[in-house]
């Protein structure tokens, strides 16, 4: 009589006890702290200068997913590419309403709700792409976030010669601004903790992406300059999960790299070769309470790494650590240090770009680093926490 | 098997209840201290095998906190434990001279004590079966409360290749649910037939609706009209893999067949698996699913419907409960309060009578449109509280079969010492009317029983029933 946990009844298991557990806000063990004020992102690391511009695409092939009286599926791309331009505005990290939606949505209180408008980027606002034959990186963020909580890594990139196609999955998020003045609220929220809903959001996030891959060429005059034999995704989270459906959906994206999120797409029983990374906060190692992870490993065939950053948490590879200051919010005793989360964030998923995108040798992938000793290699050379 | 069965279904009903169930006042702290049970926090550690420890944990837990704790005869719980015991002994060839049931005086404390000595000289004879005797010692005690919301959840394994979207089992449906097969199924009528393909084995071996199972693993599902235990090998949870064979008949064709099941996981379309799912029927009728009062059902049933009435005037609303496994008593309050305002839709109540009335939240807007509920043997727990609300303050019409007959009382889970969860009601439930609704369910105001010719042939009487009464 091993079976009280009974998986006959899986799906209204999983449905009530998720029912329990709402999702939790960024950082909540995080005590209050008086606020830092607005926060500079980190500088990028490559040689060359970011410009960043937005894009609004319409798939009119098929309604939209979450808003039943929506009959086409509306995208927000955020595109950040190397420029020749060091001058000029910075581009926004986000507008005050973006900010209030985000933080209302987000249950964070005590600081004004346009405090991540105030955030500086880096990147000049619509300037002039350049450079040739660049390969592509598409960013998904995290469910409930806007895909400017990965400005830091998007940026990075940008700097180091990719061009970087960063979607807005609206609807999914607690803001997304549409064009006219519009605002997509999070109406997936709505059903987050039903059976299945993981399965359905990569669904229709890979249909996202194929969908902005086909479409980059005739909506941006930069596109010329992108190598399309040469494209990849990375996500956070749910994002992170996507990029695994895409890269099974879309044989245009030749290697994917998920941070932290458990996966819900099949692969193939005979396996899958294309290079994948996972990079994840230590509630990841193998053996542990999500089970995604140890599942795909085995059915991924070809090149593939599994890496934990001890201290990390779920929003490690996102620009949130670096934004709890402003935000009042003291991190975790023991949690990694904002600055060298993004640091490791962007030179790994750097280091995975290079050797497959641009066939660069990276030793940093091939064994543990003693410059980065928080990167453990999985399974092998990581214990269950 | 038959314990096995209740379980399936009803831990959701648990894990459900126990997000609303308010913590037991301290008043009610342990006599034993020290062994008592708290309510969990944070995510559960690795469990641990059960000990003896755990056992001494969760019989002190029970009868400081279960609803009737304080009056039930705690030696009804050590004798069934005893009894498990010696029977697993005997299961595995190994019966020792030392499996006496010790006598035991009304006193709680020295019960246990004398227990626990007898079942350690028992233990310690068999060290090698230990944790397989404390399971089934456990899972009798709990079982004796003969509460189909007192569960222990342990050992929670899910297949390591599963997908959140893929259910277990057969693949299949049948008119006999899972709680009836696994508990109670005095209410189950024959013929056997299968209501719904869901893929799996049942698919691939090309199953329909309304086929008539005449036997299982060669055993006849009902003899002289009542269910036998052969039924629930249609609902096996993992890891039971042992495969199936049903004997079959499809009345339509004559056709008599034999086919074998294998228990596996089966994928599921993600959209069929939502809680809440609606559209408008015959340009005038708002017709909802809910599968189960989820955190925010309600408000997701109230978007549903302005959705549908957008733009148009409405002339009911049915509310389809016939697969919902419960859930959030507040939740259930909520939606009830979009029918009816001042009203009490049910009672909690402490095993002396003082009872805490659960009322309606006349915040929320009436929606004033006619309902007519669909409800059946699939519908337990907080299914049943919204079901006897609706009779009782008449607030719309029940159509279909009577209720699941399961709602104790609304479930709060205790962590036990070895990371395992032990889940009962602290107070039981009562009707609007302070009825007793568990076990004996809510009757429709309109019978309309599935039949396996209106499965065969995708008719849904009830949900036309539904239809004719909004439009009369």
């Amino acid at each position: 009589m091993r079976q009280l946990l009974a998986v006959a009844a899986a799906g209204l298991t999983v449905l009530a006890a998720s029912a329990c557990t709402a999702p939790a806000p960024p950082r909540p063990a995080g005590a209050a702290a008086t606020p830092t004020g607005p926060v500079t992102l980190p500088a990028p690391t490559g040689p060359h200068p970011v410009g960043t511009t937005v894009l609004y695409l319409k798939d009119t092939s098929r309604p939209d997913p979450w808003n039943l009286d929506a009959d086409a599926r509306e995208l927000k791309v955020t595109l950040w590419y190397p420029t020749e331009q060091r001058d000029g505005q910075r581009a926004p990290y986000m507008t005050p309403k973006e900010s209030e939606l985000l933080l209302k949505g987000s249950k964070i209180v005590g600081v004004p709700y346009d405090t991540l408008s105030k955030t500086r980027t880096h990147a000049v606002k619509d300037a002039a792409p350049s450079g040739r034959g660049l390969p592509l990186v598409v960013l998904s963020p995290g469910f409930t976030k806007p895909v400017s909580t990965l400005t830091s890594l998007a940026e990075d990139l940008a700097s180091r010669g990719y061009v970087v196609v960063g979607i807005d999955h609206p609807y999914e998020s607690y803001v997304t601004a549409l064009p006219d003045g519009r605002f997509a609220e999070c109406i997936a929220c709505d059903s987050d903790s039903d059976p299945g809903f993981g399965t359905g959001v990569v669904q229709g996030r890979a249909a996202d992406v194929s969908f902005v891959l086909d479409r980059l060429p005739s909506e941006w005059d930069g596109s010329g300059r992108i190598d399309r034999s040469r494209i990849a995704m990375a996500g956070q989270s749910i994002g992170g999960a996507s990029a695994m459906a895409t890269l099974i959906k879309d044989s245009r994206v030749r290697a994917g790299i998920d941070m932290d999120g458990t996966t819900y797409a099949r692969i193939p029983k005979g396996g899958f070769t294309r290079p994948f990374m996972f990079i994840g906060s230590p509630q990841h190692v193998p053996g542990g309470r999500d089970i995604s992870w140890d599942r795909d490993w085995k059915l991924l065939t070809g090149w593939k790494r599994w890496l934990v950053l001890t201290g990390a948490d779920h929003q490690s590879s996102t620009d949130l650590p670096l934004l709890a200051g402003a935000l009042g919010i003291t991190p975790a005793y023991g949690a990694l240090d904002a600055k060298r989360a993004a640091e490791l964030t962007r030179t790994y998923v750097a280091a995975f770009l290079d050797r497959h995108l641009k066939s660069q040798p990276q030793p940093l992938l091939d064994e543990p680093s003693a410059d980065h000793p928080e990167v453990k290699f999985c399974p092998e050379a990581c214990g269950r926490s | 098997m038959t314990a096995v069965r209740t379980a399936a279904a009803g831990l959701a009903l648990l894990l459900a209840a126990a997000c609303t169930a308010p913590t037991p006042p301290r008043s009610q702290a342990s006599a034993a201290a020290g062994t008592a049970c708290a309510r969990p926090s944070g995510s559960l550690g690795a469990e641990t095998p059960t000990t003896v420890d755990v056992i001494e944990q969760a019989y002190f837990c029970i009868l400081d906190r279960y609803h009737a704790g304080a009056v039930l005869d705690a030696r009804s719980l050590l004798a069934a434990g005893f009894l498990a015991l010696t029977q697993e002994l005997n299961r595995n060839g190994r019966d020792v001279p030392e499996a006496i049931m010790p006598a035991l005086t009304g006193d709680r404390k020295a019960d246990w004590a004398a227990f626990e000595t007898a079942y350690r000289k028992v233990t310690d004879r068999v060290p090698d079966l230990r944790d397989k005797l404390a399971v089934t010692t456990l899972e009798a005690i709990v079982a004796a409360l003969g509460d189909d919301h007192a569960r222990w959840a342990h050992d929670a394994g899910r297949p390591p290749d599963s997908y959140d979207v893929d259910g277990y089992g057969l693949g299949l449906q049948v008119s006999v649910t899972s709680l009836q097969a696994g508990g109670d199924p005095g209410a189950a009528i024959p013929p056997l037939f299968v209501t719904a393909v869901q893929g799996g084995a049942a698919q691939a071996a090309g199953l329909r609706p309304g086929d008539i199972i005449e036997a299982v693993n060669d055993s006849a599902p009902f003899i002289d009209g009542r269910a036998t235990p052969a039924v629930a090998a249609l609902y096996p949870d993992y890891p039971e893999a042992r495969p199936v064979e049903l004997r079959l008949l499809r009345q339509a064709t004559g056709r008599r067949w034999s086919v074998t099941l294998t228990p596996g996981l089966f994928p599921q379309d993600p959209a069929a698996l939502r809680v809440v799912q609606s559209k408008l029927l015959e340009d005038d009728v708002a017709y909802v699913r809910l599968r189960g009062f989820a955190s925010d059902a309600a408000n997701r049933v109230f978007k549903a419907i302005a959705r549908l009435r957008t733009g148009r005037t409405l002339s009911g609303v049915v509310l389809d409960l016939r697969d919902n496994g419960g859930g959030s008593p507040a939740e259930t309050t909520r939606l009830l309060s979009a029918f009816g305002h001042g009203k009490v839709t049910a009672y909690q109540c402490t095993v002396d009578g003082e009872c805490e009335a659960m009322r309606t939240d006349d915040t929320v807007e009436l929606l004033g449109l006619p309902l007519v509920v669909l409800i059946g043997p699939g519908c337990p727990s907080a299914c049943e509280h919204f079901s006897a609300a609706v009779k009782d303050l008449r607030l719309g019409q029940l159509v279909g079969t009577r209720t699941a007959g399961a709602v104790s009382g609304p479930a709060s889970s205790y962590l036990l010492s070895n990371n395992t969860l032990l889940g009962f009601p602290s107070k039981h439930h009562l009707g609007p009317n302070r009825e007793v609704i568990d076990r004996i369910g809510v009757p429709p105001d309109h019978h309309v029983p599935p039949t396996a010719e209106d499965a065969a042939a995708g008719r849904d009487p009830a949900l036309a029933k539904a239809l004719t009464l909004l439009h009369k």
